[in-house]
């Protein structure tokens, strides 16, 4: 008997021990690019080359992250993308909370059906309305300017409005309804009641705004007419020469760019894997 | 239902208060509905109007009817690429999605301790800049300095040359894919929170192993989940454009050429507009069938107030 | 990264501009000395009475791009007395003409006065689609003398007769082979093989296989020839593309001679495995180029990837000759690779006319004499050769350069008004010839030129 209860208590061990194993073996190759990344962007060109692969550079040099720092000027592109970010994030926060809360707190003829073409757009392929969109911008006279990569981001994002649409429909009806039957004014229930609530999924928002943002390559190579105006995702292609793809620099400017993203995201986890979280299971 | 059993109380009340609800609606909507208007219907009939002109941007556009749709469908590139668009999501979205579902109910697996940094390593490739995850692909992929091949050579085996083979290349895309489910991974791991503990206690009474739960139990009730996320996939699949541009630009002999890259390179390095407007309201099609099918016969998305 | 990308930072094209001046009115020519990085360069000075600033698109990027920035830099004190300045963007891929930028600048009216891109291919096209300023009269204003430009540049300069294009340097094609791999095969490396038989005679002697694969190959027909998909067809007597009767013709002897031999070659030795076994990642400028590390034996690509070698393989011999060709092919030949200028449609008149005070700049010998010596790259007259340092020191290969640059059958092929697409096409058509060796080179070749001929007829 006793012999049976050890047997039983060591096979579950075991098996704990198998899966922890797997899944931690699984974990390691994930982190393989990862260590990559790092440890080739310390490396020299030719090293980074060297048949069978090395695992580490024989010499930690910061050499690469020198010629990104002065090869190209980073910190005006970094300044650049900076003002990107900061204006996409504030425009996402104002707007899809208004909309959202439009979408699931009101009701008014024909929303479901609208909010469907709110779906719609989330697969439209951008290329479809890429350069209509540019000529418009043209006239506007505000290509070369950081406004076409900003303003539209004032108009709300079908992802953003879906995600806080369902963080608000599950808000319950009595908290805004007794604040209406008093009459108080829709935007102040929005602003008072409900937006303090919402933090966790406005965080999100924020934050998802800001890594579309930061990452957005294709954007600023369309709209930003002058290098003056460039962002960190274009660095990469104007830190390559027309000949040498200089790997080794990339490898230090693609660690300087991951770099701040994994900070926010270790300072910000609970938000962001509530946001995450929040978006699929209302599904 | 509700809204109905309201007017037999008050009618008059009620109406006022709807229109007014309804005024509000569509004020707090309002800088959607411009946005909608002159980022995306505008352009959107613009480029209808470019699907049925031969418009190269520089001149005018010329009007020529239902040619270019007609051309597409004999233009062996666009076959191409509809069919390695397929292919990702026959084989890339399925293969994807079963690691993902794998990984999320081990770590969900109970009484396993120190787990809650894989949850972190799983999670933060999709916070990657594309650009950079693509550059560091390439370099993940070579068949002779590469981590993959390195590998797979300390197991006694010599890879393929991935991104330069017809055979591989996509393969190598879905390992990227995989590598960046993080997302799929979070969203699986709230869905396995919401799966009740007594339903496992009963099935473990009954003398079902975890195996066994996972099919009978797990599997079933993550389902909407699961959905969701396919879709998430397949719409990405649909518009992947940015991963094969880098990394191979279509090559080799079209095995990676995309949909959405095939229309990039229509528009952009052949001047085609008017032939990628067509391309791109095919897609626009297709999507909207996808969507039409998910919200009526999945019920996806569908409001769950109205009380 | 792209292959194309190779011609940049070389300039060439030093013309004599000094000695016959001024048969122009308005050009008034001075010379001063100005500063060029770290050396005094000296350079003319035109006055057309004109002054202000002007917006150029350049293509360069990383290094290269920080050698534009010194000519501007040389440019504008140069002409900082007549209050003239050339402000510059560095704008990647081409200077957007390979993705849709330069095209929405055009189209939306935000396009720069003047550009240089290094795919003339694409910029032919924009020519073609009439996006560009017709620069004759231009040209003759400013005095620069674009008749003795080699005939083979003039391909890519002139659309029906216009002039759109200026390019500021030129490019040969040539074989490249280890003369150690030679000798250990038992060739003699002093006799490199001057036609197609014995290429493959070489090729074959220098292939070493393996139980599993190949150890190296003697040469891989498709390497190094990525994006100028008809360089080797041309060099091989073929003409994609004959401007005179408007035909798209990739159905010719020598074109499926070509193709032939490419796909005999995949159908000897499978492609997955030589793919596997030489891709690289740089292209030319990576350790890893198959040349360097000696995978393979010879190949064929521009003088550019002297360069290449000198940075990164420093110890590997090698040798240059021309390029080898079938019975009926161009002897002693090669295609033109350029880096052209352009200026944009809807550039006003006086501005185009301060551009083009840039371009006729950067003709000059003594502002690309350091990218002469660097690159290898050549001049786009013949006498400029004379004022090079490297043809002064009496350098081999920059010889050799020079012989094949004067060849009569040189030129560019396939620019016409679909050619960005028909570059595509042929490749992504001569890469399935090579993973499908069951397929027939003519019908394939025939089925492409069809739809690109129906392409090209319905502009």
């Amino acid at each position: 008997m006793k012999n049976n209860i050890r047997l039983y208590k060591f096979s579950v061990f075991l098996r704990r021990l198998l899966i922890w194993l797997l899944l931690f073996g699984f974990a390691l190759l994930f982190l393989l690019p990862f260590f990559f990344l790092f440890t080739g962007s310390f490396k020299t060109s030719s090293e980074l080359f060297t048949v069978p692969f090395r695992w580490f550079p024989k010499k930690w040099s910061l050499n690469n992250y020198r010629a990104v720092f002065t090869k190209i000027p980073f910190f005006r592109y970094l300044r650049n993308t900076l003002i990107i970010v900061f204006f996409n994030i504030i425009g996402a926060l104002v707007s899809n909370s208004l909309i959202a809360y439009g979408f699931a707190r009101l009701r008014w003829p024909g929303r479901d059906k609208i909010f469907l073409i709110v779906i719609a757009t989330m697969i439209l392929p951008y290329q479809v309305t890429l350069i209509p969109v540019y000529i418009m911008f043209t006239k506007l006279k505000w290509i070369g300017t950081f406004l076409p990569l900003v303003v539209p981001g004032f108009f709300g994002n079908a992802f953003y409005i879906f995600l806080m649409r369902q963080f608000l429909v599950g808000i319950p009806r009595e908290l805004t309804e007794s604040a209406r039957i008093d009459g108080a004014n829709e935007f102040m229930i929005y602003l008072r009641l409900i937006i303090p609530i919402s933090k966790p999924v406005l965080a999100t928002v924020a934050i998802m705004s800001f890594m579309r943002s930061w990452n957005d390559f294709l954007g600023p190579l369309i709209f930003l007419a002058s290098d003056k105006l460039y962002t960190l995702s274009l660095a990469a292609s104007m830190l390559r020469s027309n000949l040498d793809p200089n790997w080794e620099l990339l490898l230090a400017l693609g660690a300087v760019m991951v770099m701040p993203v994994l900070v926010l995201f270790f300072l910000l986890q609970k938000y962001f894997i509530q946001g995450i979280t929040m978006s699929g299971i209302k599904g | 239902m509700a809204k109905e059993k309201k007017k037999k109380v008050n009618p008059y009340k009620t109406s006022v208060m709807r229109r007014k609800e309804a005024r509000n609606g569509l004020l707090f909507v309002l800088p959607w509905i411009i946005g909608f208007l002159a980022f995306t219907l505008y352009p959107i009939a613009a480029s209808l109007y470019y699907s049925l002109c031969n418009y190269t941007v520089i001149k005018p556009p010329r009007f020529i009817g239902t040619a270019n749709y007609r051309a597409l469908f004999h233009d062996a590139t666009f076959l191409a690429s509809c069919r390695n668009t397929l292919f990702m999501i026959c084989v890339g979205v399925p293969v994807t999605t079963v690691v993902a579902v794998s990984v999320s109910i081990l770590l969900n697996y109970k009484k396993l301790r120190g787990t809650s940094w894989m949850r972190v390593v799983f999670f933060i490739p999709t916070l990657v800049p594309t650009v950079v995850a693509c550059l560091l692909w390439i370099w993940v992929m070579q068949p002779d300095t590469g981590i993959v091949n390195t590998l797979l050579r300390y197991i006694g085996i010599q890879g393929p040359g991935w991104l330069s083979s017809v055979k591989w290349a996509k393969p190598a895309f879905i390992l990227m894919m995989i590598w960046t489910c993080g997302n799929a991974i979070i969203i699986y791991l709230a869905g396995l929170q919401d799966v009740s503990e007594t339903l496992y206690d009963a099935a473990a009474i009954d003398g079902a192993g975890f195996f066994k739960q996972t099919i009978y139990i797990t599997i079933p009730l993550l389902r909407p989940t699961i959905l969701y996320n396919v879709v998430t996939l397949i719409i990405g699949v649909f518009q992947w454009f940015t991963e094969p541009y880098i990394m191979t630009e279509g090559g080799p002999s079209n095995a990676t050429m995309f949909y959405s890259l095939y229309l990039y390179q229509n528009a952009f390095s052949f001047f085609k507009m008017g032939y990628a407007s067509a391309q791109a309201y095919i897609m626009l099609v297709v999507a909207m069938l996808v969507i039409l099918f998910l919200f009526r016969v999945l019920k996806f998305g569908e409001t769950e107030m109205d009380s | 990264m792209t292959l194309r990308n190779r011609r940049a930072l070389v300039i060439a094209g030093a013309m004599v501009l000094s000695a016959a001046a001024a048969y122009s009115a308005s050009a008034d020519v001075t010379t001063k000395t100005v500063h060029m990085g770290d050396r005094e360069i000296v350079t003319e000075v035109v006055d057309l009475g004109i002054s202000g600033e002007f917006s150029y698109w350049s293509c360069f990027t990383g290094d290269s791009a920080t050698w534009d920035q010194e000519r501007i830099d040389a440019f504008n004190e140069a002409y900082e007395d007549l209050g003239i300045k050339c402000n510059v963007q560095f704008v990647p891929d081409g200077a957007g003409i390979n993705n849709g930028k330069l095209i929405s600048a055009i189209s939306g009216g935000t396009a720069p006065d003047l550009l240089i891109t290094d795919n003339p291919t694409s910029a032919y096209q924009y020519a073609a689609e009439g996006s560009f300023l017709p620069l004759d009269d231009i040209l003759t204003e400013i005095d620069l003398k674009v008749d003795d430009f080699f005939d083979g540049c003039k391909d890519v300069m002139y659309y029906d007769d216009v002039c759109y294009l200026v390019p500021q340097d030129t490019n040969v094609i040539l074989l490249y082979y280890r003369p150690d791999t030679a000798e250990e095969c038992g060739l003699d490396p002093e006799n490199p093989p001057t036609n197609l038989d014995e290429l493959n005679v070489w090729a074959d002697a220098m292939t070493v296989a393996t139980d599993s694969g190949y150890d190296r190959f003697g040469i891989i027909p498709w390497l190094d020839s990525g994006d100028d998909a008809f360089v080797l067809p041309y060099i091989f007597g073929a003409n994609p593309y004959d401007s005179e009767s408007g035909k798209i013709n990739l159905t010719d002897e020598q074109m499926v001679k070509y193709m032939t031999w490419v796909q005999d070659y995949a159908a000897k030795y499978d492609p997955e495995k030589i793919n596997a076994f030489t891709s690289g990642l740089g292209g030319m400028f990576s350790p890893d180029h198959p040349f360097m590390t000696g995978k393979v034996g010879m190949t064929i690509t521009g003088n550019w990837f002297s360069e290449a070698l000198r940075q990164y393989a420093p110890d590997v011999q090698y040798k240059v000759c021309p390029v080898p060709v079938p019975e009926g092919g161009r002897v002693k030949s090669s295609t033109f690779g350029c880096n052209v200028f352009a200026i944009p449609y809807g550039t006003d008149e006086k501005q185009a006319e301060l551009a083009s005070l840039f371009i006729r700049f950067c003709e000059q010998g003594s502002v690309n004499e350091d990218n002469f010596a660097q690159w290898r790259s050549i001049p786009v007259i013949d006498a400029a050769f004379d004022d090079v340092s490297l043809t002064k020191n009496g350098d081999e290969m920059y010889a050799l350069e020079r012989e094949i640059a004067n060849s009569p059958e040189n030129g560019i092929p396939a620019l016409c008004a679909v050619s960005a697409e028909l570059s595509t096409q042929f490749q992504t058509v001569r890469e399935s010839l090579i993973y499908n060796t069951d397929l027939d080179v003519t019908e394939e070749l025939q089925k492409l030129q069809d739809q690109m001929q129906l392409q090209l007829d319905t502009k």
